[in-house]
């Protein structure tokens, strides 16, 4: 299996001068392609940061972090943008489409910005909306679709730019159970018809039981990195040793 | 894709663009109107220098206006008056002897400018008889009548038919002298020629220089302003033993005054949109600002910040321009339902104008010759104000802008 995302020994800190907090402490994560894994924590233990770390959205203070072998530590900002678009697609808490677009130009921007021609992009479009069935909302802006209407449009503009992995940043969050339980279906379905590799922070016991590999955070470092079902889709490894206190 | 987020982001708060779209337009219109009323002073004027005071072409003497000495006139007049009627682009011609002296009464005295003319050629090419306020133009019955500024006539406390003197120098530079009486009173719009010029017969002054039969100005009045050049540089090849001037020539200042107030008047728009610039600025910081949580997201998901900076000028120039158009229709609409009527400033001015040789009467003109320039201020001023807020968004972190 490949390697998506390869992460060593990463931290961030803050307040490094006063009275550091380890947000992330020197964290091992290894993701093959494929997997669905649930990152799971309490409030606070980092689940957002090393999100955010691993999505090229902040950088770690020390460590690094290859995604198919290019260390993006290293990047430049205006590099890391460019790599984040190629690469790396987001789905956020709070759905974060833009409101002024309607949920096919939603999705069909980031295909614009990655320069993809018109007659490729009404092809992935009609398709992507097939797949998160939402074929007859397309030309509906955000405020007219409902809370799962718009985070399943999310998850088709983070798969629009055919990225590498996708991060979900408690997707469900926002979600009543019957949206949440359709979101879910959509990500297991395109995990296991398109191999697409998932990776979401959660608090969510029905998320954490759709993952086949959930991954515990607590103040910054793993605790317990544990492959639940179905092993032929991931690899569950023990990164970082589990924190005894 | 950007163009048409730019378009409806500006929609997103109403009330707020459209105070922006409504100074835009305000201020465009107002630039313009400014525009227009300079426009206008500066035709009324150019009409008043050539229809009323030097018109389009002057030939003299070469050496006759260093110091105005009578000797010095053109030589075979009327040969020269008939070969210039034969030119096609020629409306009217006045010859005109001319003489500075003083006009004295049994009062008092004044310096003055006397123009000797032929009167029915003189109607042609300076609309005299249609100044004359109180009296009468030259009659044919009557000699040795002078016509009078309205200034000098109040000045020095005359009244119509009053006997004046004029002396002045001959051919021979003898002084002379001639005892006139006066026939009317003309006003021109320019009041400091009405103090300074008086009008008598050709003949009578010819008589009295010692010149008879021959003249000092050829005043010629062409169909259309476009042909002074063409017109000029023939008669200079014809005539190259006389001055040839056209009218910018004989009157500088107003040439200075034209271009100096096309600057004005383009700078006068640059203040006013610089002064809207601020509250377009303002807006699009605040829209920035209210957005930040999006404008992260946008580059976290890979918007660069070349695109960024597109996004945020274009909705710059859509906010700036969308209230271009309003304003130039305005501004027009205004401008062509003045222009009829014109703006009496005697009224509230006086003769503050007419003391600057300008008409009193503005009848503004839209500028559509500078429509370009006013354009690219307004482009200037959308791509200025869209700076400050661009650098803005582009500073932002995505990590810290998703948080907020």
């Amino acid at each position: 299996m490949n390697t998506v995302i390869d992460a060593h020994n990463i931290s961030k800190v803050y307040n490094p001068e006063t009275i550091p907090v380890y947000a992330v402490n020197n964290v091992h994560l290894h993701l093959q392609k494929g997997e669905f894994t649930a990152l799971v924590g309490p409030s606070g233990s980092g689940k957002t940061t090393l999100l955010n770390l691993i999505g090229g959205l902040d950088k770690p203070d020390e460590g690094k972090i290859e995604i198919n072998g290019t260390d993006i530590t290293r990047l430049s900002s205006n590099q890391l943008i460019n790599f984040r678009l190629h690469n790396i697609g987001f789905v956020f808490q709070s759905f974060n489409l833009v409101p002024v677009l309607t949920a096919k130009e939603n999705v069909e921007f980031i295909m614009q910005l990655q320069g993809i021609p018109k007659k490729e992009r009404e092809a992935r479009l009609k398709n992507l909306f097939r797949q998160i069935r939402l074929e007859d909302k397309v030309d509906c802006r955000p405020a007219e679709l409902s809370g799962g209407q718009q985070q399943r449009v999310a998850v088709a503009r983070a798969l629009a730019s055919k990225p590498q992995f996708v991060l979900a940043d408690e997707p469900t969050a926002n979600l009543d159970s019957k949206s949440a339980s359709n979101l879910l279906d959509i990500m297991a379905e395109l995990n296991k018809e398109e191999n697409m590799t998932f990776i979401f922070s959660t608090h969510d016991q029905r998320v954490i039981e759709r993952a086949r590999r959930v991954v515990t955070l607590v103040d910054g470092r793993i605790t317990t990195d544990t492959a639940l079902v179905d092993v032929s889709h991931s690899v569950a490894s023990v990164s970082s040793p589990p924190l005894i206190t | 894709m950007i163009l048409i987020m730019a378009w409806r982001n500006i929609w997103r708060n109403k009330a707020r663009s459209l105070i922006i779209l409504s100074s835009v337009m305000i201020g465009l219109f107002t630039g313009i109107f400014v525009l227009a009323l300079y426009r206008g002073m500066i035709d009324g004027r150019i009409r008043v220098v050539i229809e009323d005071e030097v018109s389009h072409l002057q030939l003299h003497h070469p050496e006759f206006k260093k110091d105005y000495e009578a000797r010095y006139v053109i030589g075979n007049s009327e040969e020269l008056i008939k070969s210039v009627s034969g030119l096609r682009q020629v409306s009217a011609m006045a010859p005109r002897d001319i003489a500075q002296g003083m006009l004295s009464t049994g009062t008092g005295s004044n310096g003055v400018e006397i123009r000797g003319v032929i009167p029915e050629k003189e109607v042609a090419v300076s609309r005299l008889d249609k100044k004359i306020i109180e009296g009468n133009y030259f009659s044919s019955e009557k000699r040795n009548e002078l016509l009078i500024g309205k200034k000098l006539f109040d000045k020095m406390k005359l009244k119509l038919h009053n006997k004046v003197v004029l002396t002045f120098s001959d051919k021979d530079n003898n002084v002379t002298s001639g005892a006139f009486r006066i026939a009317g009173v003309f006003r021109s719009a320019n009041t400091a020629l009405d103090e300074r010029i008086v009008f008598v017969r050709s003949g009578e002054l010819a008589g009295l220089l010692n010149i008879a039969g021959s003249y000092h100005e050829l005043a010629i009045l062409l169909y259309r302003n476009e042909d002074v050049a063409g017109v000029q540089q023939l008669l200079r090849a014809k005539y190259a033993g006389l001055s040839v001037e056209n009218w910018k020539e004989i009157s500088p200042e107003t040439e200075l005054t034209i271009s100096t107030m096309n600057q004005f008047s383009l700078i006068i728009i640059a203040i006013i949109m610089l002064a809207l610039a601020f509250g377009i600025v303002n807006t699009m910081l605040m829209a920035i600002l209210e957005r930040t949580h999006e404008t992260g997201m946008m580059v976290a998901l890979g918007m660069n910040k070349l695109r960024l900076f597109t996004l945020v000028l274009s909705e710059t120039i859509f906010l700036t321009l969308a209230g271009t158009p309003a304003g130039l229709l305005l501004a027009w609409g205004t401008t062509l339902y003045i222009s009829k009527h014109g703006i009496d400033t005697a009224s509230y001015a006086g003769e503050v104008m007419g003391s600057f040789g300008y008409s009193s009467v503005i009848y503004p003109e839209f500028p559509a010759d500078q429509l370009i320039a006013v354009m690219g201020i307004v482009a200037a001023t959308a791509i200025l104000s869209a700076i400050f807020p661009a650098v803005k968004a582009l500073r932002l972190q995505p990590v810290e802008a998703l948080r907020k």
